[in-house]
């Protein structure tokens, strides 16, 4: 069972700047993963089994025709909140409202048929496709399931539309291929095609780039934009490289050991960072330019395992402008700036 | 002998051979490693790198051979010794450090015993005592507590891995480090420190590394000479800061521009067209021409040589004067 | 042994392209060109093909090949393989007209004829036994003959046929096999071989593989038994297919209690050793063809449950199967399309390998005499017949043994064969 912690009443991430409307709205997600332990085990630690703390209370706000990036290092809880947005991954606690339908007050069978307009798209292209399954099939089966007033030649059509928006041409020539049979960079086409094919509108793509080859990324991230002003698409793009979230990003979420550290648009993120992980993590990042090389030093120890967080603050064990109650309270997540959040007692400090 | 180069690699090539005949994973390639450098090496997945780095240990069974080739290490070419003397060499001259340290280590040992295992091999007069404290003071001196000695791999996390795996390549006083993609398993922290470890190695101990990733923004990091491969070639070659204020050949261009740089403020990624080619085909003449923005009808027929561009900046490319100059001063010679 | 695409390292750079080369072609060249792809496991699962289809063919048509029917009798008993039965035959003088015992015989006034035979040698007693019935039939025939022979018993062949040069004796009776044997031709140029006094055709060569205890052809038995031995080993492999992976598709994909519980009964069943497994139940449903089947196939279901259920747990776990999910794909969608039919090429390869099984399995229940009736020509039958007469005999039991070896050597090596070639693929990430 989840220890009960207090849940925040401070508002909720999201950009109050725009006129778009909400698509996405998370409140207070946890999601626990219990670890198995043995029955006499469970006696001593007296009733309360150990468990993995993957997402502990997020909320956030996503509009529509956004970029919303999530970006985290191992461990923060980055793709496991993504498939909780989908509802691939039942929460522990918390909701998810999607287009103003809470996605727990639905059926299985309501749910399903939602999906037809929240999709995602998967680290690994090859392993997300069925290897017995020709591309044009694996295209083809949402819209079998969710457009079944479609005739059999409409839907292909369809596909081959789809396929050409995707840039794999000929079409026709790609409908009959295996996954196997083609690159890594088409393979990641082909899996976009498949969750466009029914017209969705909200897109989570977890690290949709990370396995490509450095010349074909800028590729696919070009196409994932067009994609995006064309059929009117809002992404959750999950990330832990920094560097390609700046490229594409409107909005920016920093997590780690399963809660939020900062939350606001990205510009102001990066060039005004309101947390000390923030802080590391942009710096810490490789720049391809040699007069540039990183000077500040980076945080001590590693990334704690998320069975037994530290107390208070997760990060307070490594940060550099940690204070004493760092370790006793938890820093529920602020708005500091205009649309700008942090989860820091001491941001502040920062903005000096 | 230039005291100066500990590794003079001359024409490498290594080849496999498959099922569809055989390819040539690395091919024709020259290039120095000079003492106390770090030298990135950079190339897309195909392109050879990880090939040449197992190579300069002659580390290649099966499929692969070097088939061409001298690798003249510390004044003596690897090449003419019986392969069975090269365990000598390995570990204790020339030290490895692979992508995935789960799988380098082994999961039924401690970490103490990987390291005492690796310098009593090749130091077998060295008492048990004495073995220890050596790992003991390595392991420190790497950032890793002393009592963490007792470890099993499995109970270690990723960053502390790659760094018990230096420490073995350390354990013996290598003299190169060959580091095969040691970052790219590793969250961006982890990776900063662990480069700046591998800086501090390079200024206290001396060590040399040949630094091979994909990943240009950590060779900009720490490296102080750049090579870039593309098809089982060389591209281009020289001081890091020269490469990167001005790279001379098309590819090392395109790719300098298709990276994402934080620093930016804005700026557009730069989309490459084509695809790396497959190199049991490889086109005709220049392996890049049928993606270069500049391709010339020579580069289509005649394989540009790697030669001097500017100063010291060597890139194997038709458009430089100097290189067709060399190329034509070659075959009157 | 050329090299494997799976022992290259990612970074390689041939990738793809000697698949796509593979899928560009025909079929038919497909096969040529594997073989210099696969290597040895090419031959190991082509012979073993040709192997298969060849019993195959025998098991469907056993008449086009085999020259006597299962029950046959055909002949004297344990003859040996090649040998020539031996009948009793006729030899006379080269000039003589006499061909067959019927020409010898005369008026009932005339002096009887005689003839030589060998003591201690069956071909007096058939000699009387020939003449009698001939003499039979010529009573009552009009012309007034009759066969009423003089016999003369020798010591030795060369005696008795030294009569026939003498005069003697008009014909010598003696087993057709001597006069070959110890080159009597030779030794009695002015004699030759006539017609066998029982009318029957020595059969020119014997049998191929002999006779049995019961003068059945060896050869025919081996290749109607076939017939059996297929059948007993494809149905009871196909039935406890048809059982087993739907079962074990169940049980993987649903897990829970229904899992255990399944999973509990085929691992007990799976804890029998199988033949005593077999044995009980045959014992209780009685012998027959489809209760040896049921048996065999009880026995093997716990394997393909166990395959199917291991395969659908990893398969279960894998992105693409999240992925269906996530575009709202049914359960029963995602069984169909998804996890079925990468479950599919583990349940091919052990098939093969289980038909091996089953098929020795089956001749090991009728070796034990369970089963079948002892009338069908059977393998398992046969070589529990020939147990008895290995001295005697020895080709009773060892060509129906050699046959169920190569049946089984020839499924096993096609289904390991197979393994190999299919394995990189399933393993290409």
């Amino acid at each position: 069972m989840p220890e009960s912690t207090t849940v925040s009443m401070n508002p909720i991430p999201m950009d109050k700047s725009t006129e778009a409307a909400e698509l996405v709205r998370v409140e207070h997600i946890r999601k626990f993963f219990p670890i198995q332990s043995g029955f006499f085990a469970s006696l001593l630690i007296g009733g309360q089994i150990p468990a993995v703390k993957a997402v502990d209370d997020v909320s956030f706000i996503i509009h529509k025709g956004e970029v919303f990036g999530l970006a985290g290092e191992s461990g923060s809880g980055k793709s496991t909140l993504g498939r909780l947005v989908l509802r691939l991954l039942e929460p522990t606690s918390g909701t998810v409202v999607f287009d103003g339908t809470d996605l727990e007050s639905i059926s299985p069978e309501e749910m399903r048929r939602m999906r037809s307009r929240m999709q995602i798209v998967f680290q690994d292209p090859l392993a997300s496709l069925n290897p017995r399954m020709t591309l044009g099939e694996a295209i083809e089966h949402p819209a079998q399931i969710h457009m079944p007033k479609l005739s059999a030649a409409e839907r292909r059509e369809r596909v081959l539309e789809i396929l050409s928006e995707v840039g794999m041409s000929p079409p026709t020539t790609f409908y009959s291929l295996y996954p196997h049979q083609i690159s890594g960079g088409q393979r990641q086409r082909v899996v976009l095609a498949r969750a466009l094919v029914t017209h969705p509108a909200f897109i989570v793509a977890d690290e949709p780039i990370a396995m490509a080859d450095v010349s074909v990324r800028a590729l696919l991230l070009d196409l994932m934009m067009n994609l995006k002003e064309k059929f009117d698409l809002t992404y959750l793009f999950i990330t832990h490289d920094l560097a390609t979230a700046k490229y594409v990003c409107d909005r920016i979420a920093i997590m780690y050991l399963g809660k939020l550290c900062e939350v606001g648009p990205l510009t102001d993120v990066y060039q005004t960072v309101l947390h000390p992980y923030t802080r590391a993590l942009l710096e810490a990042v490789p720049v391809p330019d040699p007069t540039h090389r990183r000077t500040e030093p980076m945080p001590p120890g590693e990334i704690p395992n998320a069975i037994n967080p530290p107390p208070g603050c997760h990060f307070h064990p490594r940060c550099p402008i940690a204070r004493p109650n760092c370790s006793i309270d938890e820093p529920p997540l602020r708005e500091l700036r205009p649309g700008h959040f942090t989860a820091c007692h001491y941001a502040e400090d920062l903005l000096k | 002998m230039i005291d100066n180069i500990l590794y003079s690699i001359r024409n490498l090539t290594v080849e496999y051979t498959t099922r569809a005949g055989s390819v040539k994973a690395v091919e024709d390639v020259s290039m120095d490693i000079r003492r106390g450098e770090i030298l990135g090496l950079v190339g897309e997945s195909g392109c050879g790198k990880s090939t040449l780095g197992k190579a300069l240990m002659r580390l290649h069974t099966g499929p692969a051979r070097i088939t061409e080739g001298e690798l003249w290490f510390d004044g003596r070419d690897l090449m003419t010794l019986p392969l069975k003397d090269m365990p000598d060499i390995r570990g204790a001259e020339i030290g490895m450090v692979f992508q995935d340290p789960m799988t380098s280590l082994n999961p039924v040992q401690r970490i103490l015993e990987h390291i005492t295992e690796t310098i009593q091999t090749h130091e077998p007069e060295i008492s048990d005592t004495d073995a220890r404290k050596r790992a003991e003071e390595l392991v420190e001196r790497l950032g890793i507590r002393r009592e963490r000695i007792m470890d099993y791999p499995h109970q270690m996390s990723g960053g502390m891995r790659q760094r018990v795996m230096i420490s073995l390549a350390l354990s013996l006083r290598a003299k190169l480090v060959i580091a095969d993609e040691p970052t790219t398993s590793l969250d961006v922290i982890v990776e900063a420190k662990f480069l700046d470890l591998l800086k501090e190695l390079q200024k206290e101990f001396g060590l040399t590394i040949l630094l091979i990733t994909h990943n240009i923004g950590v060779v900009a990091e720490i490296s102080d000479r750049i090579a870039v491969m593309y098809a089982a070639k060389l591209a281009e070659l020289g001081d890091v800061n020269d490469v990167f204020a001005h790279p001379k050949h098309p590819y090392t261009q395109a790719l300098m521009r298709s990276v994402p740089n934080i620093k930016l403020d804005s700026g557009e990624l730069y989309k490459m067209a084509g695809a790396p080619p497959d190199l049991s085909h490889p086109p005709a003449g220049c392996r890049f021409h049928p993606r270069c923005p500049y391709v010339m009808d020579i580069c289509r027929v005649e394989v540009p040589p790697l030669e001097a561009v500017e100063g010291d900046q060597l890139a194997a490319c038709w458009l430089y004067p100097s290189v067709l100059a060399k190329s034509q001063e070659k075959m009157h010679a | 042994m050329t090299a494997t695409k799976d022992q290259l390292p990612k970074n390689a750079p041939e990738a793809v392209s000697w698949e796509s080369e593979l899928e560009r072609v025909g079929f038919v060249r497909r096969i040529f060109l594997a073989r210099r792809w696969y290597g040895a496991d090419w031959w190991f699962v082509t012979i073993a093909s040709v192997m298969v289809v060849a019993f195959i063919i025998v098991a469907i048509v056993p008449g086009w090949f085999a020259p006597y029917g299962p029950d046959a009798i055909v002949g004297p008993r344990f003859l040996a393989p090649g040998e020539h039965p031996a009948v009793p035959v006729l030899i006379v003088p080269a000039d003589s007209k006499v061909n067959d015992l019927k020409d010898l015989a005369v008026p009932a006034d005339q002096p009887r004829p005689s003839v030589a035979v060998v003591i201690g040698v069956p071909t007096g007693g058939a000699l009387n036994e020939q003449a009698k019935a001939i003499d039979e039939q010529l009573r009552n025939e009009p012309g007034g003959l009759r066969l009423r022979p003089q016999i003369d018993r020798y010591a030795t062949i060369d005696q008795a046929l030294q009569a026939v040069v003498d005069g003697t004796d008009l014909a010598a009776v003696i087993q057709s096999t001597e006069w070959e044997k110890q080159g009597l031709a030779q030794k009695f140029p002015t004699l030759r071989e006539a017609n066998t006094i029982t009318g029957e055709i020595s059969t020119a060569g014997g049998f191929l593989l002999g006779t049995n205890d019961i003068g059945q052809d060896v050869l025919s038995r081996l290749l109607w038994g076939t017939r059996i031995a297929l059948i007993v080993g494809f149905s009871s492999s196909i039935v406890a297919l048809v059982f087993g992976v739907p079962l074990g598709l169940f049980a993987g994909f649903i897990g829970g209690p229904m899992d255990r519980l399944l999973s509990l009964i085929m691992d007990s069943l799976y804890a029998f050793p199988g033949l005593i497994l077999a044995i009980s139940i045959t014992a209780v449903l009685g012998p027959s063809i489809l209760n040896i089947i049921v048996a065999i196939a009880v026995l093997y279901v716990p394997t393909y449950y166990r395959i199917v259920r291991g395969q659908t747990l990893s398969v279960k776990e894998e992105v693409y199967v999240e992925a269906a999910r996530s575009i709202g794909a049914r359960s029963r969608e995602i069984l169909q399309r998804y996890i079925f039919p990468n479950v599919i090429p583990s349940v091919a390869i052990i098939f093969s390998v289980n038909v091996a099984d089953a098929i020795l399995t089956g001749a090991g229940l009728s070796f034990l005499g369970l089963g079948l009736p002892p009338t069908i020509a059977d393998w398992g039958i046969d070589v529990a017949r020939g147990q008895r007469f290995i001295q005697t005999g020895w080709w009773m039991i060892t060509y129906p043994g050699l046959a169920i070896i190569a049946v089984v050597l020839a499924f096993s090596m096609m289904g390991e064969g197979l393994t190999e070639i299919f394995n990189p693929k399933l393993r290409e990430r």
